[in-house]
């Protein structure tokens, strides 16, 4: 599959080469201006790149930017009747589903394109539940319906040499960065033939030669730190490195996604932390994870930017994902996006999802991010109804071709459960980007007699 | 031609510093490492020599610290990362064991960091400053664990773990960094290599397998012993992760009588596996049973009578050792 180049990110890269020799890791000097200037990711009201009108962008009460077309109140709550308790929702679910806010930066063409992953995302999934009532799967299936606009459009943004983390309903970013149905499918499927060889399954694999995508794990937020250690990893190589992962709304509750955006915010690394709000984890709905009404707010709290998406409005995210990660190409630091949607399934296919209040799915049902930006690119006039046909069967049949391969392939050897527990000379270690510039200063090896902990 | 005696600190300084020097890929990432030097000054120094960006003070955040170092080594960096004290390893402990460690088995990416510093008591730490954490890390596949009970050991050691492509778990001793000297030789790149034990004493009577600060309270036990006519073999492990099944067989073989001695509380100790060990590999050639010293199973009390009761003694080692001798 041919991508479209992305808008160009090389002009930044050469004043961050500089400043790794001449500035040390985490030194406040160099690029407070700039970054405290680039406190909030602005969206002026001008015109955008594909010529379409402005539209507003509010601030919630702490200031942070919320470029959402609409601004829904409802929270859901525990309620007993009858010896039963289960949630409600109380608030208004009849609003209208919003427009999609034209993009500063997309051009038509990649509008297409990004509607193009967002469909494979989704067929894809379909497949994947086809396979697994066919009892092709191993264990179970996780979906991203309702939220492929955020995978798929963030993971557009990011330039050639990015890196990236998915979470489990990642699946549309794994396409978008060059990764085959066929190798997620062999996943779920534990095939030989899948990237990790039956080693492990679902969205838990990665590839750091080309792709450039680092594998999960299921304890969350331990890839917040993870992935501020490549981009400090790469600065120390003279590259400023944009590295995009995300989080749920659960799963920031973590530890460790404090601890690693702490990190990467006072290493000014070029983290683009993703919160992607989609009301339920598992079970549990946000009204019960956190008390405060955006999690953007927390980026006050790093003192990195913060800004509030619609996470079913793929311009938004790509928008903001992208200003994101020029702010990391420049060197700026760590970024937090809360993309706000709802996961439109169970936690995994076992998961009927029968917590969930009926009217709330109705609500997100209208603001299906695929029916939306379809109707976007048609009222646009960027893609006639008979491209869009023709470009459905082409994706339907991507699918199927690549469910055979994956459906062909062998079950693993099981003696190759006994191997590759140790790197025993099967892979180089060299710094990918170079030999890191090393100033050396004139300090000798000394012995040390200074006052200690415990003699 | 020998230097002169260097202690068990400055051996592990120079082994980072001359692994700094050598390969621009290694860097240090830690709490207090960076002007302060370190708790206990391992790195004293080097923030003037390789500067801040090889040299990077943290917050006090150990899944940060490994999870950064993880993240960097995949770029194709060599991340030295400092515990200020080993028992914080446990705040660490789901990066390392779901993350680092699983990351070559599960995907193919190697993770080429060493997680290093100070562990093990004597020095009136207390319950959270003199633990010695190896055994989750032992029973986690895809780590290697290192525990080193000399200065040469100890600079050759984290010289080979440093270019090892695996994580390594590199526990230092605190209570040997500056109360044992060894002539070190004066060719600074000696390396000694992960998953070889070391025989620290040779004896015909009884082997004595252990390792870290507790090959020194043998070689105390030996020197009464060989007075009384018993002659303890020493084996000291040095690498507890993979574990030298040969040179554990080799001693039992020569000896016939053993004691598994360690810092580490009994239960769950290292001696248990290498009991089992001895079971699969030298049943045959046991003439007495195997005899299991350690501390007791209690967190590590901060009073000193409490804490030199809680370890190991030369007496324990004497009065089991004059037991055995009688099979």
């Amino acid at each position: 599959m041919k991508k479209t180049p992305r808008p160009s990110s090389k002009k930044t890269s050469k004043n961050l080469k500089t400043r790794v020799g001449s500035r040390p890791a985490g030194s406040p000097a160099a690029g407070d201006g700039a970054s405290r200037k680039a406190l909030s990711i602005s969206h002026p009201n001008r015109a955008s790149r594909n010529g379409a009108s402005s539209q507003p962008v509010s601030k919630n009460p702490h200031g942070i930017p919320d470029w959402r077309l609409e601004q829904p109140d409802f929270t859901t709550v525990e309620v007993s009747k009858n010896g039963n308790v289960h949630y409600e929702v109380r608030g208004n679910l009849r609003a209208p589903a919003p427009p999609i806010r034209d993009s500063k930066y997309l051009k038509p063409e990649q509008c297409v394109e990004l509607y193009r992953w967002m469909l494979l995302n989704r067929k894809m999934e379909q497949t994947l539940e086809t396979l697994y009532k066919q009892s092709e799967v191993v264990g179970g299936v996780y979906f991203g319906l309702g939220q492929e606009s955020c995978s798929c459009a963030s993971a557009y943004a990011l330039g050639k040499d990015d890196w990236f983390a998915p979470m489990i309903r990642n699946q549309g970013a794994q396409l978008v960065r060059g990764f085959h149905a066929r190798d997620i499918m062999m996943q779920y499927m534990a095939k030989a033939g899948s990237p990790t060889h039956g080693k492990d399954g679902t969205s838990h694999y990665g590839d750091i030669e080309k792709r450039h995508m680092v594998s999960p794990i299921s304890m969350l937020g331990d890839l917040i730190p993870v992935m501020a250690g490549v981009a400090l990893g790469a600065r120390l190589q003279g590259r400023n490195l944009a590295v995009l992962t995300w989080i749920g709304d659960g799963g920031q509750s973590t530890g460790v996604t404090h601890e690693g955006l702490n990190f990467a915010a006072v290493q000014k690394l070029g983290l683009v932390l993703i919160v992607e709000n989609n009301l339920w984890a598992y079970s549990t709905p946000t009204e019960m994870q956190f008390a405060v009404k955006d999690l953007a707010d927390r980026a006050i709290g790093y003192g990195i930017p913060g800004v509030i998406v619609d996470g079913t409005d793929a311009c938004q995210v790509y928008d903001a994902t992208y200003e994101a990660v020029q702010r990391a190409h420049r060197g700026e630091g760590a970024s937090l996006i809360e993309a706000k949607m709802m996961r439109m399934k169970g936690h995994a296919i076992h998961d009927a999802a029968a917590y969930v209040p009926q009217e709330l799915m109705e609500y997100w049902r209208k603001r299906d991010p695929i029916a939306r930006f379809e109707k976007y690119l048609l009222e646009k006039k960027w893609l006639t109804p008979k491209q869009n046909e023709a470009l459905i069967a082409e994706v339907e049949k991507e699918v199927e071709e690549e469910r055979a391969v994956a459906e062909a392939s062998p079950m693993p050897n099981p003696e190759d459960a006994a191997k590759g527990v140790w790197c025993e000379g099967c892979h180089e270690v060299k710094p990918k980007y170079g030999t890191p510039k090393v100033v050396k200063g004139s300090g000798k090896l000394k012995e040390s007699e200074a006052a200690i902990h415990f003699k | 031609m020998l230097m002169s005696p260097t202690t068990y600190l400055e051996a592990i300084r120079q082994g980072i510093w001359e692994e700094m020097e050598r390969d621009p890929a290694v860097f240090c990432i830690g709490e207090d490492i960076g002007i302060y030097g370190g708790a206990f000054k391992v790195t004293e120094g080097f923030i003037d020599r390789f500067g801040a960006a090889r040299v990077i003070d943290t917050p006090i955040a150990e899944s940060a610290i490994v999870g950064a170092a993880y993240g960097a080594s995949l770029t194709g960096l060599r991340p030295v990362a400092e515990f200020q004290f080993m028992d914080f390893i446990g705040c660490a402990f789901n990066q390392i064991v779901n993350m680092v460690a699983k990351s070559h088995y599960r995907w193919s990416a190697p993770a080429p960091l060493v997680l290093r510093g100070p562990c093990g008591g004597g020095v009136h730490g207390g319950p959270f400053h003199s633990q010695n954490p190896e055994m989750p890390f032992v029973h986690t596949p895809g780590m290697k664990v290192i525990a080193p009970a000399t200065p040469r050991d100890a600079k050759g050691l984290i010289k080979s773990a440093i270019r090892d492509n695996n994580p390594v778990l590199f526990l230092e001793h605190k209570l040997l960094y500056r109360r044992i000297k060894e002539e070190l030789p004066e060719t600074g790149d000696e390396i000694i290599p992960i998953g070889k034990a070391r025989i620290a004493r040779v004896g015909k009577d009884i082997s004595v397998i252990t390792y870290a600060a507790m090959v020194h309270t043998a070689l105390e036990a030996a020197d009464i012993l060989a007075k009384e006519g018993i002659e303890l073999e020493i084996v000291d492990l040095r690498t507890l992760l993979p574990l030298d099944r040969q040179a554990i067989a080799t001693t039992v073989k020569r000896t016939n009588k053993v004691i598994i001695l360690h810092e580490d509380t009994k239960t769950g100790g290292l001696a248990g596996e290498i009991t089992a060990i001895i079971n699969e590999e030298a049943f045959e050639d046991l003439d007495g049973p195997i005899v299991r010293i350690a501390s007791l199973d209690t967190p590590v009390p901060f009073s000193p009578p409490l804490e030199k009761f809680f370890l190991p003694k030369a007496e324990d080692i004497m009065r089991e050792a004059r037991k055995l001798q009688a099979y």
